[in-house]
């Protein structure tokens, strides 16, 4: 089944456009279905359902969705277990 | 290619900005005098980087990413500017981590999904740690623009 990934960062400019581009790249490769939604982080509930979130921003809030951070995506640091992080949620 | 289109007056090497305002006030205002973002752009700038900060800690270089709203922004653009000393920035995804930056490329985003490349290439460039050096180690604006492009030529 199609699983819906929410990618969010402050203004939905930049950072979540290189992270959601990278996710789907991922998933693509990985095999796995997914439909992407790029947004601000204040738009995320209104977005909800999802499987998983992934954000570039610090999120305090728990929207009751798996949430992971898409840093390693702009800092190049850590990439590797974040990808294994994303598809693991996406694969459960 | 990103380097083809960086503006001169948009490299900024060297410049005095001891904090992250004043970088916003320096760089935006060099995008609002080339004609590329609007008057209210570097005021949104400082505001925006309050909720979302854009340090950025890479393997021990201090970046920047400063940005805002497409309605601030007339045109798309990159401007760079290497800091005489470090500027204090909150590092991106958390709220109380700092970071003192010193190089900045702050971007004028009009439609994120068609510059996507544009976008990626960035962040590729800022990953690598040996560029940045270099063009910290940059006295003019053709020597950065340089080393851009031969970034980009082995992308």
């Amino acid at each position: 089944m199609k699983k819906k990934v929410i990618v969010a960062c402050g203004g939905a400019v930049a950072t979540s456009t290189v992270a959601a581009s990278k996710v789907v790249e991922l998933c693509k490769k990985n095999g796995v279905d997914i439909e992407i939604c790029q947004c601000r982080i204040s738009e995320i509930e209104s977005n909800l359902p999802a499987d998983l979130i992934i954000t570039t921003s610090k999120v305090k809030r728990d929207y009751g969705v798996p949430l992971i951070t898409g840093m390693p995506f702009i800092s190049g640091v850590g990439v590797e277990k974040t990808e294994k992080a994303i598809l693991d949620v996406l694969r459960g | 290619m990103i380097w083809q289109e960086l503006n001169e007056a948009l490299v900024l090497p060297g410049i005095d900005a001891p904090s992250s305002d004043e970088v916003m006030r320096k760089v935006g205002g060099a995008f609002i005098r080339e004609g590329y973002a609007k008057d209210s752009y570097v005021d949104a700038l400082i505001a925006r980087e309050k909720d979302f900060p854009t340090g950025l800690d890479i393997d021990g270089v201090g970046v920047a990413i400063p940005h805002t709203d497409v309605s601030h922004v007339i045109k798309q653009g990159v401007a760079i500017a290497t800091l005489r000393e470090p500027a204090t920035f909150v590092q991106m995804g958390t709220d109380d981590e700092t970071v003192g930056v010193s190089l900045v490329f702050m971007l004028c985003v009009i439609e994120p999904n068609e510059h996507l490349e544009q976008l990626k290439k960035i962040i590729a460039i800022i990953q690598d740690k040996k560029v940045l050096t270099a063009i910290l180690g940059c006295k003019d604006p053709q020597s950065i623009i340089e080393i851009i492009k031969n970034k980009e030529e082995s992308l």
